[in-house]
């Protein structure tokens, strides 16, 4: 059992490594200049030479596969860093103080959770006007709330234990007692939420793009890349699928990742220590 | 002579569903003197382990005052109960569950003094005599809790609760969970150091012959209440409550 979870481990991580080495150097690796224009060229099926097509201005397709990669999954990952870490530590907060911290905070979590998700992100994208950074940013505002669930729930049943008491007995201040005891042993979990969280993360960012409040022309991103080729579906569909296989593959790479992940730290599976 | 700890009226309420309430602890009061041992005795659910918490101030006390050395703690907070904690320290049934289970017994043996800004150098020095003290080798301040016996891990949270000197130790069933030959072991320990140290004991117990072997004096607890207090042998041959006399059957 353990074996074959390590062997999943092994596999899923050395896929999802290829990914991101081939974000990190997008632009060794592409053959052509994403933006390069070459109207000589445009819509041209998958060839030799564009093994991916070209678009309605005659860009290479796989080249602006690769570089929108590198947009797609590298504010994915910021998504989910910021998201991660600054909801568990709003968590952890309103778990340890309780109060009316944790009533004002609790409550407008619970506004956030109440909204559908996209639509909210969408009204926040579009107040703030487009662009990569802000759809991140509008993502953000409205995702944290389930970290800050699960840090505080985490931090209410770990607050009565002996080892925290113990700890409070020995002159511990709030700040020491969340970075010392609390925060150490909530890794665990938020990572495995984390791990889950990337491929819908990325399919929000690549469905704001969709709609025009993410990624801006011409930078290369799967979501934009889509919209952008929407109406040649049938006609040339190589220019709408390829960004779509691209980034079925890789939240489908990310979440089989964060499954064996959580498979590989559950306590319950069976494996020593 | 001046008490270290004095408890006056200690009450606890919890609340339960549709409002009723319940006293865990009522009108308790008690002292402790310097050098002493004071044990308490009582059943599950007498409220022993509600009256350390209260007094350790781990958990919120409804009524009542809690004095050390003439200073009212009942409800200081934050930098002063913090120092109120350099004078006492605690021991708990289970040790294991009393150290954080992603850090060394070292870490948490040498926590208090970190806290009381102590160089990490000197503090290592300090965990290893500690240790060599509490009757372990001194390589265990790199082991984690759950890599020792559960002898050997109450031996590192005594340790731990010396580490800065208390003048009260709090033991709160600090032996129940470990077998026969250990919990003498422990006893012997706790007797051995407080000759050294001179602290007061607050022993906490449902074994009413470990209290008769160790302690000075008794309170028996019933319902939230002192019941009777005495010297152990009193206690034992001339009980005054049906209570205690079942306790003290109980054991023979």
């Amino acid at each position: 059992m353990r074996n074959r979870t390590k062997r999943k481990l092994i596999l899923f991580g050395a896929l999802v490594a290829i990914l991101l080495l081939a974000a990190i150097f997008a632009q060794v690796i592409s053959p052509y200049d994403p933006n390069l224009q070459n109207y000589e060229i445009a819509l041209q099926p998958p060839s030799f030479a564009h093994p991916f097509g070209t678009d309605r201005y005659g860009r290479d397709m796989l080249s602006r596969v690769i570089a929108g990669a590198q947009t797609s999954i590298f504010s994915t990952l910021l998504l989910v860093a910021v998201i991660s870490v600054f909801g568990t530590l709003i968590g952890v907060a309103c778990g340890y103080l309780g109060g009316l911290f944790d009533g004002v905070v609790m409550r407008i979590s619970d506004i956030c959770l109440a909204f559908p998700g996209l639509v909210f992100a969408l009204a926040i994208a579009a107040v703030l006007n487009g662009g990569i950074q802000n759809a991140v940013l509008a993502l953000a505002a409205i995702s944290w709330p389930k970290y800050a669930r699960l840090a505080r729930s985490q931090t209410l049943s770990m607050k009565n234990a002996d080892y925290m008491m113990a700890a409070r007995l020995s002159g511990n201040t709030p700040l020491k007692m969340i970075v010392r005891h609390i925060l150490p042993n909530i890794t665990g979990p938020v990572l495995v939420t984390a791990m889950l969280d990337i491929g819908t993360m990325m399919m929000e960012i690549a469905a704001l793009s969709f709609l025009g409040l993410g990624a801006k022309p011409p930078t290369a991103e799967w979501g934009s890349m889509m919209s952008g080729g929407r109406s040649m579906l049938q006609t040339y569909p190589w220019v709408v699928l390829t960004p779509g296989v691209a980034i079925f593959i890789s939240v489908v790479l990310f979440n089989l990742l964060g499954d064996t992940i959580r498979d590989y730290l559950d306590p319950r599976s069976t494996h020593g220590k | 002579m001046e008490p270290l700890l004095e408890v006056k009226n200690l009450t606890k309420v919890f609340e339960g569903r549709k409002q009723e309430e319940f006293a865990a602890v009522n009108q308790v009061s008690f002292s402790l003197y310097p050098h002493e041992t004071l044990g308490i005795v009582g059943e599950s659910g007498s409220g022993k382990s509600t009256v350390v918490k209260a007094i350790t101030r781990l958990i919120d006390v409804s009524e009542g005052e809690l004095l050390l050395h003439g200073q009212d703690i009942t409800h200081v907070k934050g930098k002063k109960l913090r120092e109120a904690y350099r004078r006492f320290q605690m021991v708990f049934q289970s040790a294991a569950g009393s150290f954080d289970p992603r850090r060394t017994l070292g870490d948490g043996i040498g926590e208090s003094l970190r806290n009381s800004g102590i160089s990490r150098k000197e503090t290592k020095e300090r965990v290893k005599e500690l240790l060599m003290q509490c009757g372990l080798p001194k390589e265990y301040a790199d082991r984690y809790p759950h890599e020792v016996s559960g002898g050997q891990c109450q031996r590192a949270a005594i340790a731990r609760a010396l580490a800065i000197r208390p003048e009260i130790l709090i033991c709160d069933e600090a032996t129940s969970a470990l077998d026969v030959t250990v919990q003498k072991q422990i006893i012997q320990l706790l007797k051995n150091l407080q000759k050294t140290y001179g602290m007061s004991y607050l022993f906490i117990c449902h074994d009413l012959a470990l209290v008769q072997l160790f302690c000075d004096r008794v309170l028996v607890m019933q319902e939230g209440r002192i019941v009777e207090e005495g010297t152990p042998n009193e206690i034992i041959m001339h009980p005054q409550t049906d209570y205690t006399k079942q306790l003290v059957e109980a054991v023979l």
